[in-house]
């Protein structure tokens, strides 16, 4: 059972990653949109250099 | 150095628009990230601070063929900032409160099985590291809910909500540290979640209702054209003309300021303020109002106060005044969930007394259990979900609460009463020939008159555009505003309008037939015509629906009994009556209730202030800002008259829904408390039980915002568009 003492600890770090990517998902303004019009944009059907939404890298400032 | 910004863009009615704006904001340099959403009409832009500037993005939006307009952004800032600080609490408590249940579950599953003492200890505490952060982080709403609600010595339904935390925490810590008893971390963290998730839900719905009603006073001009002193003209925001701006108005636009004319000559169309229904032609330096259509040529003019004194701000400023009051039921229902909160923690130390005499090991799961299960949540929720879910459905449609207590009142209607002119009819005429000189051709005649209105703006202009022949041209046509228009056709001159103007052309003919456009040269009278205002789009089948909907038609009008009974007869509506004064309207429609019925009263808003006001409950066509004196529950945003049948339909759900949610929401909290009380409802199943009412009730009252949104683009077209209501001949 000694294993769990390793595992749980792994899980803690595996939630804060989670928590952490989902600040930045938010932050960055994935979610403030209607969430059906990202799945739209595919249907478009524009190549690759007429995308113009640039998801910026970092969370905006 | 980033710099975010949310605007709305006007004039777009599909993804592809949207597109096309998104690409031209994205050619923009320094612009990092750009969305651009159809159906809201908002755009969001990201942008380097030091190599782009929010102008050059709003002269992108231009180029690509479009109107950006700022939103008060400080609004929309806290609305986003909100919506995802929301979103997070909702993500920690949903991630925190998965692995509590497991190491709890663990917990369970080890106390039936057997567990080394030392790891059931490891997973108390896990549980508690995971417990601790969604408590403060996620819960902190509640908390400050409740001191909020201690502070003003009220009792909400944050106040039980707390204490359960609070309680169901303290008492898990407690137990954690000295090494036995009972856990509730599980409790602790689903209650959370599920309380944030309905919480989200009911702001998202609240946002979205106001954000369909802010789309729809957009619709009114929202920039105006401003002359600079070097002649360039600038688009800026309404609200930030200033007394003494010099403004361009295009053809056909609403005049969106007061102020006092600097061109020659104008001809507006005050009908939306004054209630005139007669263009009226101005000369320089008249005094023009705001909310007037310009009917004539460009023109220009000096503003003579802000935008916000001007009378156009009324619609707007009574839309805010409407969203900041609440209907009364839900006042009802807050009262109700502020007692039941009490009765709650009245109950709860009850059952913690008794269960302390009976069985204290059972006492705190059971508080608890009635703590949470009692939640007046979906109480308090019931009713402004459904009206919010409501006024969505109706605002796409095109129709604005202007009253909060309309919803409910227009459900109970039993009896339309509807103006005519500029409801029933669109204020746009067609001619036809009353007389006609003997030996002439009908079609000459019509040709001519077109010819010489060809080049006019008077709106009776546009009867006889249908006539126009190639080969019948006018020349040298001259206005005389208020009489009528002169030209040479064929070597001959010609005048068309009042009898008295054509008759100082051909004295000899002076009597002709009363009544009517005349057309005649030198030679005599050629014709006189009848203009007729025509049924306005759709009236048909919105009458049609109307009746459908098991609702007594009535049609009250000022014009003459004639023209009453002509549409009267064209709608198959058998109750009319014309020649009525606006007093007699009230009358009419106090008549009506003192018989029992409950009137909708359908009206312009300006010549039917009195009788809008003495209906049950009355509905303005958008006609200009005089409608804030009007004292109309509901205000049509278009001037078709078929979102009507769509907001009685939608009321009557809405109240409908309104009573199921109030039902369910006292059933489950009443039968729900005596189980709780016994002992029978662990804390956890207290938790889902309460969320899911929560849910429920918001659920069911989502239902009315409904997938139907055929409605959203018509909606953007605006008061602008009203036409001038011309049924009655103006004088020419």
């Amino acid at each position: 059972m000694s294993i769990v003492f390793l595992l749980i600890p792994l899980g803690i770090v595996l939630m804060a990653a989670s928590v952490v990517a989902l600040f930045w998902a938010v932050d960055s303004g994935q979610y403030d949109g209607e969430l059906e019009q990202e799945g739209r944009r595919i249907l478009d059907g524009e190549s690759d250099e007429d995308v113009t939404t640039r998801w910026s890298p970092r969370p905006p400032t | 150095m980033t710099n975010y910004s949310a605007f709305t863009v006007q004039g777009m009615h599909c993804s592809n628009c949207a597109r096309t704006v998104e690409k031209s904001i994205g050619e923009v340099d320094g612009v990092k990230r750009v969305t651009v959403n159809a159906s809201t009409a908002q755009a969001s832009v990201e942008w380097d601070h030091s190599r782009a500037s929010l102008q050059e993005i709003f002269d992108a939006v231009r180029r690509s063929g479009f109107t950006p307009v700022q939103l008060a952004e400080e609004a929309a800032d806290a609305e986003r900032l909100a919506r995802r600080s929301a979103l997070k609490r909702i993500g920690v408590a949903g991630l925190g409160m998965m692995q509590t249940m497991m190491f709890v579950y663990a917990l369970y599953a080890g106390g039936a099985h057997g567990i080394d003492a030392s790891i059931e200890q490891y997973l108390r505490l896990t549980g508690m590291l995971f417990a601790t952060p969604v408590l403060f982080y996620s819960g902190a709403p509640f908390f400050a809910g409740a001191l909020r609600d201690i502070r003003r010595r009220a009792v909400g339904m944050d106040v039980p909500v707390a204490g359960a935390l609070a309680l169901a925490y303290t008492v898990s810590v407690f137990n954690t540290l000295r090494g036995r008893g009972q856990i509730y971390y599980d409790s602790v963290t689903m209650f959370v979640f599920f309380l944030s998730a309905g919480r989200y839900v009911e702001m998202i719905v609240r946002q979205r209702s106001l954000n369909a009603t802010e789309a729809l006073s957009h619709s009114l001009p929202a920039t105006a054209a401003v002359m600079r002193d070097d002649g360039s003209i600038e688009r800026v925001p309404l609200a930030l003309v200033k007394g003494g701006d010099r403004l361009s108005i295009a053809k056909g636009a609403v005049i969106p300021v007061d102020g006092s004319l600097l061109s020659e000559s104008a001809l507006v169309d005050e009908s939306l303020i004054t209630g005139e229904s007669t263009p009226l032609t101005k000369g320089r330096s008249a005094a023009l109002l705001g909310g007037a259509i310009n009917l004539g040529h460009p023109i220009e003019l000096v503003t003579s106060a802000a935008a916000a004194d001007s009378t156009l701000a009324g619609i707007v400023g009574l839309l805010q005044k409407a969203q900041a009051e609440r209907p009364s039921m839900a006042r009802t229902a807050d009262r109700a969930a502020s007692i039941f909160s009490l009765i709650t923690l009245v109950l709860a130390t009850a059952v913690a007394i008794s269960w302390g005499l009976v069985d204290p090991s059972k006492a705190l799961p059971a508080t608890l259990a009635v703590l949470v299960i009692t939640c007046p949540c979906a109480l308090s929720l019931a009713t402004p979900a459904t009206v919010a879910a409501a006024t969505t459905r109706l605002s796409r449609s095109g129709v604005l609460i202007l009253r909060p207590d309309a919803l409910e009142r227009l459900a109970r209607v039993d009896t339309v009463v509807l103006d005519k002119t500029g409801t029933l009819t669109r204020g746009l005429p067609t001619a036809s020939i009353r007389y006609l000189a003997p030996g002439s051709s009908g079609e000459q005649a019509l040709a001519i008159a077109a010819a010489l209105e060809r080049s006019s703006e008077h709106p009776l202009a546009s009867a006889f555009a249908p006539y126009a022949l190639t080969a019948v041209t006018a020349n040298e046509t001259r206005e005389y505003a208020g009489r009528g228009v002169q030209g040479i056709v064929a070597g001959r001159t010609w005048r068309l309008g009042q009898r008295e103007f054509v008759a100082e052309l051909c004295p000899k003919d002076a009597d002709a037939r009363i009544g009517g456009l005349v057309l005649g040269s030198d030679s005599g009278v050629l014709a006189t015509f009848h203009t007729q205002d025509t049924l306005s789009e759709g009236a048909g089948a919105a009458v049609q629906e109307l009746r459908n909907l098991g609702l007594g038609l009535v049609i009250a009008s000022g014009d003459t009994e004639e023209a009453v009974c002509e549409v009267a007869r064209a709608l198959g509506v058998h109750a009319w009556s014309g020649r009525v004064s606006p007093n007699g309207k009230l009358a009419l429609v106090k008549e009506l209730q003192g018989k029992g019925h409950r009137v909708l009263m359908i009206g312009d808003g300006v010549n039917d202030g009195p009788v809008l006001a003495g209906a049950y409950v009355s509905c303005a066509i958008a006609q200009g800002s005089a409608i804030a004196q009007a004292g109309a529950d509901l205000l049509l945003v278009q001037t078709s008259l078929s979102p009507v049948s769509v907001a009685v339909r939608t009321a009557r759900s809405a109240l409908r829904t309104m009573r199921q949610n109030l039902l369910w929401a006292l059933v489950y909290n009443i039968s729900a408390i005596p189980l709780a009380a016994l002992g029978w409802v662990a804390p956890w199943v207290a938790a889902i039980g309460m969320s899911m009412s929560s849910l429920i009730v918001v659920a069911n009252a989502a239902r009315l915002a409904g997938p139907d949104n055929r409605n959203t683009r018509r909606t953007r077209e605006g008061v602008g568009a009203g036409l001038p209501d011309v049924h009655q001949e103006p004088a020419r």
